[in-house]
């Protein structure tokens, strides 16, 4: 178990804020807002203190910031990965946020737009790309407009375009519209749908950072990471290592709901305690429902029982030596009067709509997986379907270019076996 | 050399360029590792997940058309675990499959069945409905299309895509819903559409001109020559031997010549091989004679040619569509009658455009040995006059008696009956050919002749390179080779003249 840091034991959530420091401000999503808290000021460190690409990427490694989308892969490291030299090289913005239980990206946007238009120049520079874009969920009609008021202003103020500050830096920033497809939140199968192909991912080799939009070197980071890249910069790598733990630093978005008292978006440092965020931070649970499972990073991780949540804390390291993983940040509380049966026909019916269809195993697994729930919410089931609910999410784990089969496959053989007597009960009597 | 990798597969070694996939590397010491989406034609696509193998050190198993060898590279292809994701993978390819084999012209060369077979034989334990999707969807004037059976391992969209440019096909929708289909309602009109139906795995793709004719596994092949144009695609010809009925032809690998490819007009190379089509037996002035009286006529009549105005009183005319061996026998046997070589005349489609090329395979020469006869014209020291729409030069030369060779594939000719009644003017005509036509029936002979299939002998293509044709017996057993013939007339000339 990792330990969590002194000086935020006992600590109340509000009481400090990085991602979400512009929350509450009037006038929050505005320039003027944003440079009150020292919005931009890192932009100008960097680009008129004469701060080397290098230099970037080094201060985003030691701060440990990892990627916020998910799969929680070290973001300085990433960066590192792309060829130095010449040729145009691509950040794009993954705020295609589609993950269930997910809505921390739009928070972001609603609150600072800003602080990922700083970011996405920031991470830009560091990887000498002119251009970046943010692939943004088409159902996303607000946070278009912000976003797109936010590059406006960050155009105006001299932040983009040609010379940024008078630095030499040229930099462009535009919006591409998704069209609502969970697949195109996978890096590559965002790239192809920027690139305007039918949004599935590409077979690795080659990687992005090499090969990516339009066959160069690009990087793909979740909103949520590039927005905290500007407070890393702005106080240092040790300012941001101070919160959460030693393998999860800094303070991370949780998005809860469920039948509890405060659903919301929340900003934690890694490693606080899972109980005590639902117990305490949101108020517990509604009417006095008892909780049954967790899911603990959006729908693709697997599921948590109420035992289980006793003494987890919310880190990458601690939710993964439990068999899950922190993912998204998205939790979902399950009360003891949902059926999990019900719950696994929700996730399997989800996961086969967005499967893009390319792969055997996912393609067919993914439909598989969803007829088998629907027959036990039916009642409908065989004895047999049990095992064999587990043992075709498990053929269908590491089979597949991308991991939408695994996300499929992990929630089903965690559901499946956690809560095997709920489903014992649905078998259909002979 | 550096450049040069050696790996080991099932403990076997091998040694291959640096950059060669493993399913490759395997191929070259004969291991299959199984596959669908894979076509050493197209580009790689990965999605099938069927070729899995394990990689020692490598804790995942991973998909051998997309990892490249490596120097010291263990794989295996045999491990149960392997064998256990093979299985799957197929199981899961198969759950929506409509498993119509009896019905499904694909049977008998379907990989579906050849898989399950090899490494499937499992029990289904698949006991929900299938996916639906559209059936027998009429695609293009060549191929039908059958979406249930599909196991979108997307070969035709590549095919589209990278060798004939056309990207008429996609897949649409996603998921388990996701189905090939032609691109706002457009139909697959190019001239290798049979390719897509080759190349297409499972029965989703049929050809029009093959389906529900005949079962495949009664069908025995021949390696033989495409004689449609000069490029010479190396195909494979399929024959139902207890009919003797050709039912189609497909392309054979050859890297120097076609690739893995053919076009459609080379497809249609079987019609005028069937007894239908043929000219069963000789005919003199139009009734049906025997080999020995006609062979007794053609002796008898170059006898009184040669007496009468000697070489000169003869005319051969060639058409470029028989083998060297066959040009040779018929120069030697005539020079050694006549005593000197008469006069040789070429005949070639009026309408031709020799010169064209889609770029591909196909080309406005659609003639199968136009190289060869050049060749063997040249090495003899023998000129020759092109007959091209005007026939005038045959006139002027004003010989006695013809020999004409007309050719097999008489589509090539597109005045192939105009062209034949102008031959009917001359005085004295021998037919050689597969016509049957009543147009034919005023030659003083007409001799029926092999056709590609069942001739062993060479074509010279457009590039220079000598391929060797493989016989089948002939469609009527009667039926003797040009060279058979004029080597029989060679040996005994005396004595059928007499």
């Amino acid at each position: 178990m990792p330990m969590m840091k002194e000086p935020f034991l006992g600590r109340n959530p509000n009481d400090f804020r990085i991602l979400l420091e512009g929350e509450g401000l009037e006038n929050s999503r505005g320039i003027a807002a944003y440079r009150s808290k020292g919005g931009y000021a890192a932009l100008e460190k960097v680009l008129q203190g004469g701060m080397s690409q290098e230099e970037v990427i080094n201060l985003v490694k030691a701060s440990g910031l990892r990627g916020r989308g998910g799969a929680g892969f070290p973001t300085g490291m990433k960066w590192g990965f792309v060829p130095k030299g010449p040729g145009e090289k691509y950040l794009l913005t993954n705020f295609d946020e589609g993950e269930p239980g997910t809505y921390k990206d739009r928070y972001i946007a609603e609150v600072s737009p800003h602080m990922l238009v700083e970011g996405m120049i920031l991470g830009s520079y560091a990887i000498g790309a002119s251009k970046s874009y943010i692939y943004i969920r088409g159902e996303f009609f607000d946070e278009i407009r912000w976003m797109e008021a936010a590059i406006r202003e960050a155009y105006d103020a001299g932040y983009l375009g040609e010379n940024v500050l008078g630095s030499g830096f040229t930099h462009h920033m535009d919006l591409y519209f998704g069209a609502g497809a969970y697949i195109c939140g996978e890096e590559t199968g965002m790239i192809s749908s920027l690139e305007g192909k039918k949004g599935q991912p590409k077979l690795k080799p080659p990687f992005p950072a090499l090969k990516g939009y339009l066959g160069r070197p690009t990087i793909v980071n979740n909103v949520e990471t590039l927005a905290a890249v500007p407070w890393i910069l702005r106080n240092g790598p040790e300012a941001y290592r101070k919160f959460g733990t030693e393998k999860s630093a800094g303070t991370k978005l949780f998005n809860i709901s469920g039948p509890i008292a405060r659903p919301g978006c929340y900003e934690l440092p890694l490693g606080y305690p899972l109980k005590r965020f639902i117990y305490e931070d949101c108020g517990g649970l509604l009417d006095g429902k008892k909780l049954k499972a967790v899911i603990p990073g959006g729908a693709s991780a697997p599921v948590l029982t109420a035992d289980e949540v006793e003494n987890m804390t919310l880190d990458y390291e601690a939710i993964a030596a439990a068999g899950s993983m922190l993912g998204s940040g998205a939790i979902i509380v399950i009360p003891d009067d949902v059926s999990m049966v019900d719950v696994l026909y929700n996730l399997m019916h989800f996961f086969k709509h967005e499967s893009c269809g390319q792969c055997t195993p996912c393609r067919e697994g993914t439909g598989w997986l969803e007829k088998m729930s629907k027959r036990f919410m039916k009642n409908e089931a065989d004895a047999e379907d049990l095992e064999r609910v587990y043992e075709v999410a498990n053929n269908m784990m590491g089979k597949t270019i991308c991991v939408l089969s695994d996300a499929a496959a992990m929630p089903a053989k965690s559901i499946i076996r956690k809560f095997a007597h709920e489903f014992e009960a649905r078998v259909k009597r002979a | 050399m550096s450049n040069q990798v050696t790996l080991s597969i099932n403990n076997k070694s091998v040694t291959v360029p640096a950059g060669t996939s493993i399913i490759q590397a395997a191929k070259e010491i004969g291991i299959e590792v199984p596959h669908f989406c894979w076509h050493p034609g197209l580009s790689i696509a990965g999605v099938c997940r069927f070729c899995m193998v394990k990689i020692e050190g490598n804790p995942k198993l991973q998909i051998a058309c997309n990892t490249s060898v490596s120097e010291g590279m263990k794989v295996d292809t045999l491990s149960a675990e392997v064998k256990d994701a093979h299985k799957w993978a197929l199981e899961f390819h198969l759950i929506n499959h409509p498993l119509d084999c009896p019905i499904c012209d694909q049977a008998g060369e379907c990989e579906l069945q050849n898989y399950y077979m090899k490494v499937g034989k499992y029990q289904s334990q698949m006991e929900e409905n299938k996916v639906l999707k559209p059936k027998a969807l009429d695609v293009g004037d060549t191929l039908i299309l059958d979406t249930e059976r599909c196991i979108l391992c997307s070969r035709c969209v590549r095919f589209e895509d990278e060798v004939t440019k056309t990207s008429s096909l996609g897949i649409f929708n996603r998921g388990d819903q996701a189905v090939i289909g032609t691109m706002g309602g457009r139909r697959i009109t190019h001239n290798y559409s049979y390719n897509v139906a080759d190349i297409c795995p499972v029965g989703a793709f049929t050809a029009k001109d093959f389906r529900f004719k005949c079962r495949v596994w009664f069908l025995s092949e021949t390696q033989t020559i495409c004689p449609g144009c000069s490029t010479g695609c190396n195909v494979t010809l399929f024959e139902n031997k207890s009919q003797r009925q050709y039912y189609r032809l497909k392309p054979r690998h050859n890297p120097e010549v076609n690739g893995h490819w053919m076009c459609d007009y080379g497809r249609t190379m079987y019609e005028h091989l069937n007894a239908s089509e043929r000219l069963a037996a000789p005919e003199a002035a139009g009734k049906f004679t025997d080999w020995n009286v006609a062979l007794k006529f053609l002796a008898k009549e170059l006898s009184l040619a040669k007496s009468t105005g000697g070489a000169n009183n003869v005319a051969l005319i060639f058409t470029p569509q028989y083998t060297n061996e066959e040009y040779e026998s018929v120069l030697n046997a005539v020079t050694k009658v006549l005593g000197e070589c008469p006069k040789v005349f070429i005949w070639r489609d009026g309408a031709e455009k020799a010169e064209d090329f889609d770029g591909l395979l196909y080309r406005g020469d659609k003639n199968p040995n136009t190289r060869g006869l050049n060749d063997v014209l040249s090495a003899k020291g023998i000129s020759s006059t092109i007959l091209r729409e005007d026939f005038a030069p045959l006139a002027v030369h004003g010989a006695s008696l013809a020999l004409i060779f007309g050719p097999e594939v008489q589509k090539a000719y597109s005045q192939f009956p105009q062209e034949l009644s102008k031959f009917a003017e001359l005085p004295k005509v021998v037919y050689f050919g597969v016509d049957r036509s009543e147009l034919g029936k005023q030659f003083a002979l007409r001799l029926p002749t092999k056709v590609f299939a069942e001739k062993s002998g060479t074509f010279v293509n457009v590039n220079g390179l000598a391929q060797k044709l493989n016989p089948n017996p002939p469609v009527f057993p009667s039926i003797r080779g040009v060279d058979e013939v004029f080597i029989e007339l060679s040996q005994n000339f005396a004595a059928l003249a007499n």
